[in-house]
């Protein structure tokens, strides 16, 4: 008996693409810019790429062996135990719940200086609300149309891209000259974080028509995302003076005003919504799925398991989580700090990357007769270059940003404490009542 | 508790499952618009059921019946205790002991059956 497969290779690089495609990226490939001599962000986007391109292999490997929708958490258990697993997705979770914090930052002065009626705290409430709305009821978006968003956008970007390019002709400043060693590691640090979400396509893997589709999907994916930053950074620091993309936190309306008048920054402002609102919604679906599982076995209160007898769609993790995001987003906005944020999604990802690389190695010693659809050609050689590379790259982002590498010891130190600590009593609660139960029935 | 049970305890542990579903109401009318097919198999021993959800009710077959939606795969022992609702899913799916297959929101709903049915 077959299983039912249903999307195709287009979709798969869709869904990926369109996971780290958000506003804030453009926040972050000038952050990228800023470390470099010049024009020459390209260079560090892209190699970024090629990096996120060994992680990817490492992903399809781990996705082959064990296809699930738990996917990391069931890839890091495997290999270093569920108390690790559990410790890495916690603190993973509430980067990823900040990353939106990052975004509504973005996009809400995005919004606020096109449609000057709403401020940015209005903005925030009124987007956040909306996806939260979309997820109770369990919409989703069908295949067909998200693919046409995300190549929607796509070629906006590629087309402005290209204008801005054309318009400033000649005017490229040492392009392939990128500047110090040390300048463009932390370049290439944090321009992991335009990547970000490229790999949460793998829960995907038992819907595709092909399960190799997962992984040339998300090679794909890198691909165009490499290519399409790299060209769109590049015109905006061909077109915009660096030191003002900078300190903006919405640069890519600064490039698309420069290029193309008022009709760019409308233009700009509809890409950058469709993009936040995506951004939000796999934000939010990831999460609010993560907390319900967790709920189940019993390693968060039992509350976040309760399910909409309507819907069907984990309603109090997802209020919980709209509760939060309200509140961070507010506090960003308040302290402007969107870039702690940033920098923080960039080294937990090249974290979650390093232990992937791991995970890789590990299981196949520890679990050598496990079927592998997919191997990563060349030995030992990838996983183990995504292991040393991305945790150089971790360290280079906190060494960067103190107040980020703060925030993530703290977090860890807490989400250790929790598993140690405060699990074992949810579980042994959940085993008395079960008890219970049975001598009741 | 044996390490490998046999086709005739997971059928009884399935038609158990079975019997609670179709004893709860709410459960038949949350899922009036629910039709699929799932696959039930074992990895150590020769055994293939198929629950067939239709229209609200829930039945039980022999074997493999049409194309899946879903397929649930674990060792024998895990199914019996699964099904009979000795344990809950979510750990052994976590630790990848129990494989579901299948759309993820068809997984959640799912579990939502077997939560409804055996409680926590």
């Amino acid at each position: 008996m077959a299983l039912k497969r249903v999307l195709p290779l287009r979709t798969v690089v869709a869904t990926s693409v369109g996971l780290a495609l958000a506003s804030s990226s453009f926040v972050a490939a000038v952050q990228v810019a800023s470390f470099v001599a010049g024009d020459a962000a390209w260079l560090a986007i892209l190699v970024a790429g090629v990096l996120c391109m060994l992680a990817a292999l490492c992903f399809s490997e781990l996705n082959g062996m064990l296809p699930s929708a738990a996917g990391l958490r069931l890839w890091l258990g495997r290999a270093f135990g569920s108390g690790v697993a559990l410790t890495v997705s916690l603190l993973y979770m509430a980067v990823l719940t900040g990353i939106v914090g990052a975004e509504s930052y973005v996009i809400s002065h995005i919004m606020a200086a096109v449609l000057t009626f709403w401020s940015p705290a209005v903005w925030i409430v009124l987007m956040l609300a909306f996806v939260t709305l979309l997820n109770l009821r369990g919409v989703k978006l069908a295949g067909n149309f998200q693919d046409l968003v995300t190549y929607a956008v796509l070629c906006s970007l590629a087309v402005m891209a290209a204008a801005g390019l054309a318009r400033g002709q000649g005017s490229l400043t040492t392009p392939l000259s990128p500047g110090s060693v040390d300048g463009f590691i932390r370049a290439v640090a944090v321009g992991i974080f335009l990547f970000v979400g490229f790999e949460w396509v793998a829960p995907l893997a038992e819907e595709v028509t092909e399960v190799r589709h997962i992984s040339r999907g998300m090679l794909v994916a890198v691909g165009i995302l490499s290519v399409g930053y790299a060209l769109f950074t590049v015109a905006m620091t061909s077109l915009v003076p660096k030191e003002l993309l900078v300190i903006s936190s919405t640069p890519q309306v600064l490039f698309a005003e420069r290029a193309f008048g008022a009709a760019g920054v409308a233009w700009m402002a509809a890409l950058s919504l469709a993009a936040s609102l995506k951004t939000f919604n796999a934000g939010l679906i990831s999460v609010s799925r993560f907390m319900y599982a967790t709920a189940r076995e019993h390693a968060l209160p039992s509350v976040f398991a309760r399910l909409s007898y309507r819907y069907f769609t984990p309603w109090v993790a997802i209020l919980t989580l709209f509760v939060v995001t309200v509140v961070l987003s507010l506090g960003v906005l308040w302290t402007g700090r969107y870039l702690v944020l940033v920098n923080m999604a960039a080294a937990i990802e090249s974290v979650v990357y390093a232990l992937v690389g791991l995970a890789v190695i590990f299981l196949r010693r520890k679990e050598p007769n496990l079927a592998r659809p997919f191997f990563v050609p060349g030995g030992m050689i990838v996983p183990l270059v995504t292991v040393v590379v991305f945790g150089v790259l971790a360290v280079a982002v906190l060494v960067t940003d103190r107040r980020a590498l703060l925030y993530l010891v703290l977090g860890l130190l807490l989400a250790a404490a929790y598993v140690r600590l405060v699990v074992p009593r949810l579980r042994e609660r959940a085993r008395r009542a079960r008890l219970a139960r049975r001598r009741q029935a | 508790m044996t390490k490998v049970a046999s086709h005739d305890e997971i059928s009884k542990s399935l038609k158990s499952f079975v019997e609670g579903y179709n004893r709860n109401a709410q459960l038949k009318a949350m899922n009036r618009d629910w039709n699929r097919t799932v696959l039930v198999q074992a990895t150590d021993i020769s055994s293939q059921h198929t629950l067939v959800l239709r229209d609200g009710e829930l039945t039980l077959l022999e074997g493999t019946a049409g194309e899946a939606d879903l397929t649930v795969t674990a060792g024998s022992d895990l199914l019996r205790d699964l099904f009979s609702g000795e344990i809950t899913p979510t750990e052994p799916y976590l630790d990848g002991r129990l494989k579901v297959l299948g759309r993820e929101e068809d997984i959640i709903r799912l579990d939502f059956i077997s939560l409804m049915i055996w409680g926590e």
